[in-house]
């Protein structure tokens, strides 16, 4: 579904991105690890158009769509969540929602209808499948940090994605958000049928939910496969563990 | 956000204010009539420019433009050509609104300050154009002496044409700010980044506001022709910018009827200082910077804060 | 016109442009370094300015009275803005740029009325001194006054220094290295403190040294201030924010498309200048040498 080729990024002459490649089939849950400073969220901005590239392709359905901007890569049905939260923090959970739901229904250039009156139950739905319904009059800004990285979750399922990109969906949550935050994941994928593509560093939820790996390393991928493969990946070892005989984890 | 200022026992205050500003004219003097007048334009063109600024995070920096062309506009065809004033009054909101589309598509590929500066510029060349076509425009002098109809030539029609006007025009921005594209042009301001991510296209949105700015803005203008008779190349220099975006800030810019309230604060504090002093300026700008330093976020938006922290600490409690 | 007409008309254009550069970079290094846009700044020209007029009549008017005012204006300035940065600014480094913008717009109201209370609301005007009376004939045989001669050697002098100053002194490197990042700088046990309200003074001493030199030349009066500060602001975007050539090529090119424009097209003339800035600013928008951030 989704097909990165040779995608290369510099700053400034220093390559974030190096050559990555990177290949997810329809309904995949695929995780992207490394360590900090790999190159992870870089990739991410690339695809999602935030970066353009300096070389290499991003191909989705076939299409390319390298250097798309991203309001119209939310249009081809990829959606993303950040990994710092990044929600419009005047406003409530629910506007938060509904506005990413306007959004896909076009509804944008509506200058007369007042809000409340649009798009009610289908927020009011959306909101229940995240779990927070309950809170959806609160103020973002004032939220916890868990429930602050679900409603980054449930903007980017607004747009009513067939691909979901999540960074670091759990980072900063405590155990109980951790494991309610992956259930919530796994419902929704199928529930709605998403092919996800995601990174983490806790790499107990990596090899929990994830059906294949991508090791990213000083912005190139050194391995793609299973995570059989990669746990026991030379490379791999080297990278992370600097090079002791172990398998990962 | 804007809260629901329209909603229930609010109804009855704004109906008792609107009664209060029809009997003006019936008991108080000319002077304080004409000075009501200024006020409502004034935060017309005010809360025109926080439409950008504070509802859609734009450094709309130089709004006098708009207003002082809707209003040469407006001059020149009531003055120059044989058409009804009536049609004049059309024709200037037009021409600003094309300005602001204009000017906007210049200034757009910018962000922030520099998007500010670049209007700054943009707008300094406009009123460069007017301060030397003296043909056209009356140069230096402006133009006086427009003839209005006769139904709002006197101080009394003029007030209630601009009574009207303004709460008609204040009506529309509400609503508009209430709509779903008023939903999405703050989530420009909080987030751009976020806004692009759910697939809205953050700039022709923000193009879109700039439109509706300019072309409020020239019905300020509009409304100051009718009341004033006069034109003046002032109109269109930044300083006056530089007031009508104090007015946003002195009652709150991120509140929908502050910038009426700072209209209505920095009028009355000129007028009445005026009466006293030829100092004004020093007043206007002592209570500017204190309200800038201790209220960021104006009279309106401290008592908004003031009101959410009790509710946040009640909240708590529960 | 002919060549030597429009050479002069060049010269003359230069002459404004040393005053705008010498402001501008002033403004540039505020904003650049410490990020503020002040609006206040055509304000401490005005001050210089009319600083300048009363301590050259305090000296008897005449020579020695010019250097007196040459010498003081500027200083009372850094004076007043030190004193500012002080018990104000100081406070404000972290503050959002419009707020920051209406603030110093209120100062320059405040200020403008305090010099309407000092000084009166007629023209002032400083006499040139001696030295520099009278005129040369500089190009063609058309005469040229000798007081702007002054000041385009001025010009090249301060740019120097000030070159000088940003790149070869200690407090210049810190200077740079803060405004890009200023806790790491702080990090390392430097007093930010100091090194910012320095920049601040000497750039408002710029704006000062500015009003006091060019006070022989134009009557001095109220209203001088707004003329010039969007004149500096848009020469210090269009030359990129902090960075001194910047300023001087940004004068460079308002002040010639100034005095260019109105001989090419006398009505419309002073929009060249506005013009010369939107067109940078559509080709590079950052400006036209490397800003500070």
């Amino acid at each position: 579904m989704l097909q990165i080729k040779s995608l290369t990024k510099s700053f400034d002459g220093f390559k974030a991105v190096n050559n990555a490649n990177l290949d997810v089939q329809k309904g995949e849950i695929v995780a992207v690890i490394g360590p900090n400073g790999a190159g992870k969220t870089t990739l991410f901005n690339l695809i999602t158009g935030v970066l353009r590239p300096d070389s290499g392709e991003v191909l989705f359905k076939g299409d390319n769509i390298t250097g798309l901007a991203p309001h119209e890569i939310c249009r081809k049905r990829i959606s993303r969540s950040f990994q710092v939260v990044n929600v419009f923090n005047r406003l409530s959970i629910f506007e938060n929602t509904q506005i990413s739901i306007l959004s896909r229904e076009r509804k944008t250039w509506n200058l007369f209808t007042p809000s409340s009156k649009l798009a009610v139950d289908e927020t009011n739905e959306l909101l229940r499948n995240v779990g927070l319904y309950e809170r959806r009059d609160r103020i973002s800004g004032a939220l916890s940090h868990g429930d602050r990285k679900v409603l980054e979750i449930a903007m980017a399922l607004g747009g009513n994605p067939e691909f979901l990109i999540l960074d670091e969906p759990t980072a900063g949550m405590s155990p109980e958000e951790t494991s309610r935050c992956i259930d919530l994941i796994q419902s929704l994928r199928e529930k709605f049928g998403l092919t996800i593509l995601f990174c983490e560093h806790d790499m107990e939820i990596v090899f929990g939910i994830a059906s294949r790996i991508m090791v990213m390393v000083r912005g190139a991928s050194i391995v793609q496969g299973t995570c059989e493969e990669v746990r026991c990946n030379e490379a791999v070892q080297d990278a992370y563990l600097g090079g002791s005989d172990v398998c990962l984890m | 956000m804007a809260t629901g200022i329209l909603s229930g026992k609010g109804r009855i205050w704004w109906i008792a204010a609107l009664v209060v500003l029809c009997l003006v004219p019936l008991v108080l003097p000319r002077f304080y009539v004409y000075m009501l007048s200024i006020i409502l334009l004034f935060g017309l063109l005010a809360t025109s420019n926080d439409f950008p600024l504070g509802f859609g995070g734009i450094y709309q920096l130089h709004h006098a433009v708009f207003y002082g062309v809707g209003a040469y506009a407006t001059a020149i065809v009531i003055t120059k050509s044989g058409l009804s004033p009536w049609l004049a009054f059309l024709i200037g909101p037009i021409i600003s609104a094309a300005l602001g589309l204009v000017m906007g598509l210049i200034c757009i590929r910018l962000s922030k300050l520099y998007f500010g500066m670049l209007q700054i510029s943009l707008g300094s060349l406009v009123w460069a154009v007017v301060f030397r076509w003296y043909s056209f425009t009356g140069g230096d002098d402006g133009i006086h002496g427009i003839v209005v109809p006769d139904i709002i030539s006197s101080y009394q029609g003029a007030y209630y044409f601009t009574l009207v006007v303004t709460g008609l025009s204040l009506y529309v921005m509400y609503r508009i700010l209430k709509s779903p594209y008023g939903s999405v042009l703050q989530g420009i301001r909080d987030n751009p980044v976020r806004s692009a991510m759910i697939g809205v296209d953050v700039k022709r949105h923000q193009l879109l506001a700039l439109i509706i700015a300019g072309f409020f803005a020239g019905i300020a203008g509009v409304l100051f022709v009718v009341v004033d008779n006069t034109v003046f190349p002032d109109m269109l220099f930044w300083t006056l910018s530089m007031e009508t975006t104090i007015m946003c800030l002195l009652g709150g810019w991120l509140t929908f009827l502050g910038p009426m309230l700072g209209a209505a604060v920095l009028i009355l504090v000129r007028t009445f200082v005026s009466t006293y002093t030829v100092y004004w300026g020093l007043a206007l700008g002592i209570i500017s910077g204190l309200v800038i330093f201790f209220m960021p976020n104006g009279v309106l938006g401290w008592l908004q804060d003031l009101f959410k922290h009790k509710t946040n600490l009640a909240e708590a409690k529960e | 016109m002919d060549a030597t007409g429009i050479l002069n008309q060049a010269f003359v254009g230069l002459s404004r442009t040393v005053i705008l550069f010498i402001v501008s970079s002033g403004m540039s290094l505020i904003l650049g370094v410490l990020r503020i846009p002040n609006i206040a700044h055509g304000s401490l020209y005005m001050i210089g300015a009319f600083m300048a007029f009363t301590i050259s009549r305090i000296f008897g008017g005449g020579e020695l009275g010019f250097w007196m005012a040459l010498i003081g204006a500027p200083l009372v300035v850094a004076i007043i803005s030190l004193f500012a940065e002080r018990s104000i600014f100081q406070y404000l480094y972290e503050r959002e740029h419009l707020m920051l913008l209406l603030l110093t717009f209120a100062f320059s109201l405040i200020i403008g009325d305090l010099v309407k209370i000092i000084w009166g609301g007629d023209y002032k005007s400083v006499p040139v001194p001696q030295t520099f009376q009278g005129f040369v004939p500089l190009i063609g045989g058309l005469p040229f006054p000798i007081y702007n001669l002054f000041l385009l050697v001025c010009g090249p002098i301060i740019a120097i220094l000030l070159w000088l100053l940003v790149n070869k002194t200690k407090i210049g490197k810190i200077a740079r290295a803060a405004a890009v990042d200023r806790e790491m700088v702080s990090a390392v046990g430097i007093n930010v403190g100091w090194v910012f309200a320095s920049v601040f003074v000497i750039g408002c001493l710029l704006a000062g040294l500015g009003g006091a030199l060019v006070a022989p030349t134009v009557s001095v009066t109220l209203g001088m201030d707004h003329t010039l500060i969007m004149e500096a602001f848009l020469i210090v975007i269009m030359g990129g924010l902090g960075n001194i050539w910047g300023a001087l090529l940004g004068a460079l090119i308002f002040g010639l498309a100034q005095s260019m424009g109105i001989l090419i097209w006398p009505q419309f003339g002073i929009i060249f200048p506005y013009a010369a800035v939107i067109i940078v600013l559509l080709f590079r928008p950052a400006g036209l040498l490397k800003a500070t951030w």
